[in-house]
């Protein structure tokens, strides 16, 4: 190891229920960081937790070689909450100063789900949080799936990557898609951009 | 460019494996699924079809079958990569441990994932040990580019040595997503199939096996040189040491990079086994505290205990370190004394755990509600049934509460008619078909021609539901299986869990449930998720 730098890395939390379309999220932080030059590396969970439980995936990027794929408690910059229960989940990952972009729209697979309003409120506590009604916008969006795009729009504004590197990871994981699917995309992340 | 042909990849460390093995001339890939290991069986596989040059991806039937199948692979001269996770070993062992007594012919890498912190497995037992058990080498990275590279030097590390050689992972390495660079991609190779003469080498009657095995015994000093140069110890400033391997290597290079007093420490890097003790002996002379961060067992650990002389260390043994549980980046600074950072969020209502449960629409929900209204319109309000490994573990949950135990792939076939002999009645057992295939079906045998009240259900939904919906390995009609295993027909009943059939399956079971006699009932429903990749793949 070079013993020069002294280096944090850039950590991103992403949370939600399994089989909301947390890995595809990660998966397009992760490529933007790499396509703008940076180390990073990304964990996910596979197998039983995926089963409608509770899943987040972690992403950590530098400039610097990053090998720790896991977030250590109180460092993470950026929490994408897809749900608003998973989100406070890993409110002791977060660093003082984070910035979270939550979904209002509540998953409630489980017997009792605690009261959304009780749950937002201290998700609101942050002061650079931005919850977004994603159920209310796919609809006016036109697609159900809209929803993790716009959040992804929301938290680019707090990610050092530029438009373009943008458009293009979103295009390329769209690549085999019809180019409708891939205009709908970019035009729910913009319209997560402008929030 | 096509993705098998990308120099620069963003992967899993399973993938790399995937790629690696590529790269390194593979001729056949061999596993059976299992978290966190699958992805690297599928990577190959996804690779192999799209160059559809000859070479061969098969899941088998379980990992022994896996294993006995890489052999042959490489008996007949052809690189062999065989996956499994460290249970799945357990099963593979016995040509295991054989074959490093008749040693192979084409490169054979075992890739092995352990499950530290148990994410998705009954334990956390260290397969370092098993190789070691085995008298055999292990490679162990730490970051995506070493998984790839070690993967490729684990084929000539096997062909030099004439070995089976250990590739292992851990959760946290597997299923994390990272860069790897490419080098060129070697031609399938062959080195064909033992000579006459070497093929003595193959048949393990004592008169041979003791020749082999003294020769197995005899060669550990080359072991340890044949991997010396992957270890590396490095003097600091310093006389504090910290030995680190695997993910424990991954985490301090990362403190490395944000606190500058650990980089002056003395550092043992361990990245193959068996790690020579000339290392060991140097560095407990050198250093006064000795930590060690390697993931499930005290492995190295107790090799520096049982060499320590006057230096102390610190690992699981004295508790400085949780004797269970994967590695964290907070723990090996707890371990090290360095302050985390203040946790200053912290929140005021409480947040209910949401469990995993089973998907909407599959069809264990209505076998198990079946199931137990079986039994309570039976008078049996404490009942008992075996469960298995898959999905339907769930089943130990509300809201259907309906199975008592879950022990090995397979374990629920053997366990009822073990306990229907011990005069349990009616002793009911269930399994999904391809755990049943794994290893329930040899215990079914014995079901044939008995006499006793044991009743094995079987949840045939078609596929390995739980890591991915692989399709199971026995495509074909599962009842002419079980009547081919000598079960007479009338003991064979098939249903379907649907809720229009809800009536009619109790009342089939009860009747069942009540014959002293062995049963086996099907539920044949097709997997939601599997269905929905169907029609997504032929949309
Ligand atoms: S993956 Fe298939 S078998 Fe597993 S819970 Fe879902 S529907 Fe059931």
């Amino acid at each position: 190891m070079d013993n020069v730098n002294i280096s944090k890395p850039f950590s991103v939390i992403i949370a939600g229920v399994g089989g909301q379309g947390i890995v595809t999220l990660s998966q397009l932080v992760m490529s933007a960081a790499w396509k703008s030059g940076y180390y990073a590396i990304q964990s996910e969970v596979h197998g039983m937790s995926q089963r409608g439980g509770s899943v987040n995936a972690q992403i950590l990027f530098d400039k610097f070689p990053v090998t720790s794929p896991t977030v250590l408690e109180g460092t993470a910059k950026l929490l994408i909450g897809m749900e608003p229960l998973e989100s406070l989940r890993y409110f002791n990952l977060l660093e003082k100063n984070v910035s979270v972009i939550c979904s209002s729209s509540p998953v409630r697979n489980m017997p009792i789900y605690p009261n959304v309003d009780r749950l937002l409120a201290e998700i609101k506590k942050i002061e650079d949080s931005l919850i977004v009604d994603t159920d209310k916008i796919s609809e006016e969006l036109g697609s159900k799936g809209a929803g993790n795009i716009v959040l992804l729009g929301a938290a680019s504004k707090k990610l050092p990557f530029t438009n373009e590197i943008w458009y293009q990871t979103i295009k390329e994981r769209f690549a085999s898609k019809e180019q409708s699917i891939i205009d709908k995309n970019i035009e729910a992340f913009n319209y997560g951009r402008k929030l | 460019m096509k993705f098998y042909e990308e120099k620069e990849l963003l992967v899993l460390a399973d993938e790399a494996i995937s790629f690696g093995a590529i790269d390194a001339g593979v001729k056949g890939v061999f596993g059976y699924p299992g978290t966190p290991s699958t992805e690297a069986f599928e990577g190959a596989e996804k690779i192999i079809h799209a160059l559809n040059d000859g070479r061969i991806a098969h899941w088998a039937a379980n990992e022994k079958c896996a294993y006995e199948m890489a052999l042959g692979c490489s008996y007949a001269g052809g690189r062999a990569l065989v996956t499994m996770k460290h249970v799945g070993l357990n099963v593979a062992m016995d040509p295991l441990v054989n074959s490093a007594l008749t040693g192979i012919k084409g490169g054979l890498v075992l890739f092995v994932a352990d499950d530290p912190s148990m994410h998705s497995s009954q334990n956390e037992q260290d397969s370092r040990c098993l190789a070691d058990f085995a008298s055999l080498v292990t490679l162990e990275p730490s970051t995506h580019q070493e998984t790839y590279e070690f993967t490729i030097k684990a084929f000539e590390l096997s062909e030099k040595l004439r070995l089976p050689v250990f590739l292992r992972l851990t959760t946290r390495l597997a299923h994390s997503r990272g860069i790897v660079k490419r080098v060129e991609s070697l031609p399938v190779i062959n080195l064909g199939r033992p000579s006459r003469i070497e093929t003595h080498n193959w048949v393990l009657v004592p008169g041979y096996a003791r020749e082999r095995y003294n020769y197995l015994r005899q060669i550990l000093p080359v072991l340890e040189r044949a991997v010396e140069s992957y270890n590396t110890l490095t003097f600091g400033s310093n006389r504090i040491g910290v030995v680190v391997a695997g993910m424990g290597r991954a985490y301090f290079d990362q403190l490395c990079r944000q606190n500058e007093v650990v980089r002056t420490f003395t550092r043992l890097d361990v990245k193959a086994y068996p790690l020579n003790h000339e290392f060991i002996e140097k560095m407990c002379a050198f250093c006064d505290v000795i930590y060690i961060f390697e993931e499930d067992y005290p492995y190295i650990e107790d090799m520096f205990i049982a060499r320590k002389k006057s230096a102390r260390i610190h690992g699981r043994r004295d508790k400085t370190i949780p004797i269970s549980g994967e590695l964290t980046p907070a723990k090996l600074r707890k371990t090290l004394n360095i302050e985390c950072p203040e946790i200053t969020h912290k929140i005021e209502v409480e947040l209910p755990a949401r469990p995993p449960r089973l998907c909407d629409g599959c069809g264990h929900a209505d076998s198990f509600k079946a199931i137990k209204e079986a039994f309570l319109k039976m008078d049996i309000a404490d009942f008992r049934v075996f469960g298995d490994i898959g999905c339907y573990t769930l089943g130990y949950e509300k809201p259907h509460e309906c199975i008592h135990s879950t022990v090995a792939m397979g374990a629920s076939v053997g366990m009822t008619f073990g306990a229907a002999l011990a005069g349990m009645t009616p002793s009911v057992g269930v399994i999904g078909d391809s755990t049943f295939f794994h290893s329930g079906i040899n215990s079914l045998l014995s079901y044939a021609t008995a006499k006793v009240n044991a009743n094995l259900i079987i949840f045939d939904n078609g596929t390995t539901g739980m890591t991915g919906q692989q399709r199971t390995i026995f495509g074909n009609d599962i009842v002419k299986a079980i009547e081919g295993l000598g079960i007479p027909k009338e003991q064979i009943h098939s249903m379907i869990p649907l809720p229009k059939y809800h009536d009619e399956n109790v009342k089939k079971l009860m009747e069942v449930f009540k014959a002293e006699r062995p049963d086996v009932i099907i539920f044949k429903r097709e997997c939601v998720q599997a269905a929905k990749n169907r029609r997504s793949a032929t949309k």
